[in-house]
This record gives C-alpha cells, structure tokens and sequence, in this order.
C-alpha cells in the first residue's frame, strides 16, 4: 500500500489550484466592486498565495534535483 | 453545526475516505478526487466570513441615536459648525471630540479647558459631543494597525482608499484630493449610504457634526493633522451613488 500520486501529479494538482485560487482572488477583489460577497477576501489570498509558493517550491525541488544530477 | 460549517464537514471526511480508498486500491484517480474534496473543504471552512449583520439593521440601530443628537442640538438652538478636536485638546489622545459652539466665530476652548466626561462647555459656550464615527475610525485604526495620532495628511491620503475598499470594504471607490486647508474625500458606493442619506434629513446633525462616516474621517484627520477639523460640506451625486465630503483644517 502506498500512497498513488507521485511528485509531478502533486507538482501539477498545485499548479492547477493554485491558478484557480489566483484568479478567483483577483476577480473577486473589492476593487472590482465585489463587496457584497460573503467570504473573507483576505484569507481567500492567503490560501491562494500559499498555494502559488507551494507549486514554486515543488518547481525549485524539480530544478534542484536537475541540477544536481550528473 | 450551520450549514456551511457541514458542508466543508463533509467535503473534508468524502475526500478523507477517498484518500483512504486510493492508497487502498492504488487508484490516482481517486487520489486526485480525495485530495481535491480535502482541500476544497478545507479552504471553504477557512475563508468563511466573520459574523455579519444586514445592512438595514445596520441603519436601523445608528439612525436613533442621531435623532437624539439632532433633538439636543435643536433645542439649544445652535447654529454653528461642530469642530473636531485634535489630541492635543484631549486628555485621551486616543480619543476624539468634536466641539459645538453657541455661536459663529467663537474661538475653540483652551485645551484646559476640554474635558470629555463634560457635556456643556462654559468659556466658550458650547457642547463637547462624542463623534458618531468615533468608534469607526477606531476600527480603522486597529485595521491599519496604527493609531492616526502618530500618522500624517499624507498617510491619510496614501492608505484611506486602501483601508476603506480592500481592507474594510466599505466603499467600491474612494479619491482623495488635497488643496491647502481644504481635503475633499469622494466615497462611491458605501455601506453607510443610507445612514448619510438619513442624517441629511437631520439638518442640525448634517451641518454640524455629518454623518457617522464623515465623522470618523473627520475624527481620523483630527488626529492625523493634529489641527481642528470641521465638515464643510457633504453632499450625494446625481444618481445617489457617490459622497462627497469636504472638510476643512482649521488653523489654530
């Protein structure tokens, strides 16, 4: 038994949430006059931005492991 | 339990089993699934809003005690601007003040003189009234993380748009122009519209002390400037979307 996804299936799942948090933090921004929305904006872009340095800090592993191999 | 609350609940446990399920059966296809329903149930709970209160109860609860405001300013027949006090009048600097006097052309009180546990001032005549948008403009302030005491005009005018869209989100737009005493604010599309819209309808309320909104700024740049505020003007847009707000700084 061990756990079915590899490095790159996790490398991608945060690369497509990640865009997807990005993008739903920034249309749904108070400077598009989206004020009457019933969720916190701000953690929304924390959780958004965390997930962005997560996929790039797969990606450095990624470049890392590259590198260093001969 | 709310609803809300169950539903990323239960996100959170089918993704769980999901996860259990695909390292059981090695299916990465039940693995995204699982991974996918604990995370989206995660971050649901996570940016739930904090405890909100329609906009009419908003409006309903504020709009007596401006009445009594107006009710004692008819009855004493004053006339004049109400004055914002800085912290230098103040025995709080923490604290805000705005100064009504009997007449025009009275000169402010002597900071010795200014004591906010009084309601009636006797040289000069007048009334020490605690702003309505005192308490707001201390939210701004614990929402910018500073005190407008230890901040300037300039601060004021980089950060209040910021603070009262992004953060706040009280207002779609904000603008704000400074012209020697005089900083006129524009605020479109805010929460407390109808609040202000009322108060207009208070005469005395409107002319001397504004809305609970132009209160609070007025009671932000008193700080911020460390000079007498008073609101000059305050007026609504056409299409009733857009405040705009003139207040003066007095040179004292």
């Amino acid at each position: 038994m061990q756990f079915p996804l590899n490095f790159w299936d996790i490398n991608l799942w945060l690369a497509v949430t990640a865009i997807i948090l990005l993008i739903t933090a920034e249309l749904i921004s108070p400077y598009y006059g989206q004020t009457n929305l019933l969720i916190n904006k701000k953690k929304l872009k924390k959780a958004a931005l965390i997930v962005g340095i997560l996929f790039l800090i797969t990606i450095a592993i990624r470049v890392i492991n590259f590198i260093a191999t001969p | 339990m709310n609803s809300t609350k169950l539903i990323c609940f239960v996100l959170f446990l089918v993704g769980v089993i999901a996860l259990a399920f695909s390292i059981n059966y090695a299916s990465s296809i039940l693995a995204f699934i699982g991974l996918g329903l604990v995370f989206w149930g995660s971050i649901l709970f996570y940016i739930r809003p904090e405890k909100y209160v329609k906009e009419t109860l908003l409006d309903n609860t504020t709009l007596p005690l401006l009445v009594n405001l107006e009710k004692i300013l008819k009855e004493l027949g004053y006339k004049s601007k109400g004055v914002y006090l800085p912290p230098k009048y103040l025995k709080n600097f923490e604290s805000s003040l705005v100064f009504i006097p009997s007449k025009t052309e009275q000169p402010l009180p002597k900071p010795e003189e200014v004591d906010e546990e009084k309601l009636y001032s006797k040289n000069p005549n007048g009334i020490f009234l605690t702003p309505p948008g005192l308490t707001i403009s201390k939210l701004f302030e614990k929402e910018l993380g500073t005190s407008f005491t230890r901040t300037d005009l300039n601060y004021i005018q980089e950060n209040l748009p910021k603070l009262l869209i992004e953060d706040m989100e009280i207002a779609e737009n904000t603008e704000i122009k400074t012209e020697n005493k005089t900083v006129t604010i524009e605020i479109t599309n805010h929460v407390f519209n109808e609040i202000c819209q009322e108060t207009r309808k208070l005469q005395k309320t409107h002319e001397s002390i504004g809305c609970p909104l132009c209160s609070a700024i007025a009671c932000a740049l008193a700080k911020a400037t460390g000079k007498p505020i008073t609101i000059e003007k305050e007026e609504q847009s056409k299409d009733g979307k857009t405040t705009k707000i003139q207040f003066s700084i007095i040179e004292d």
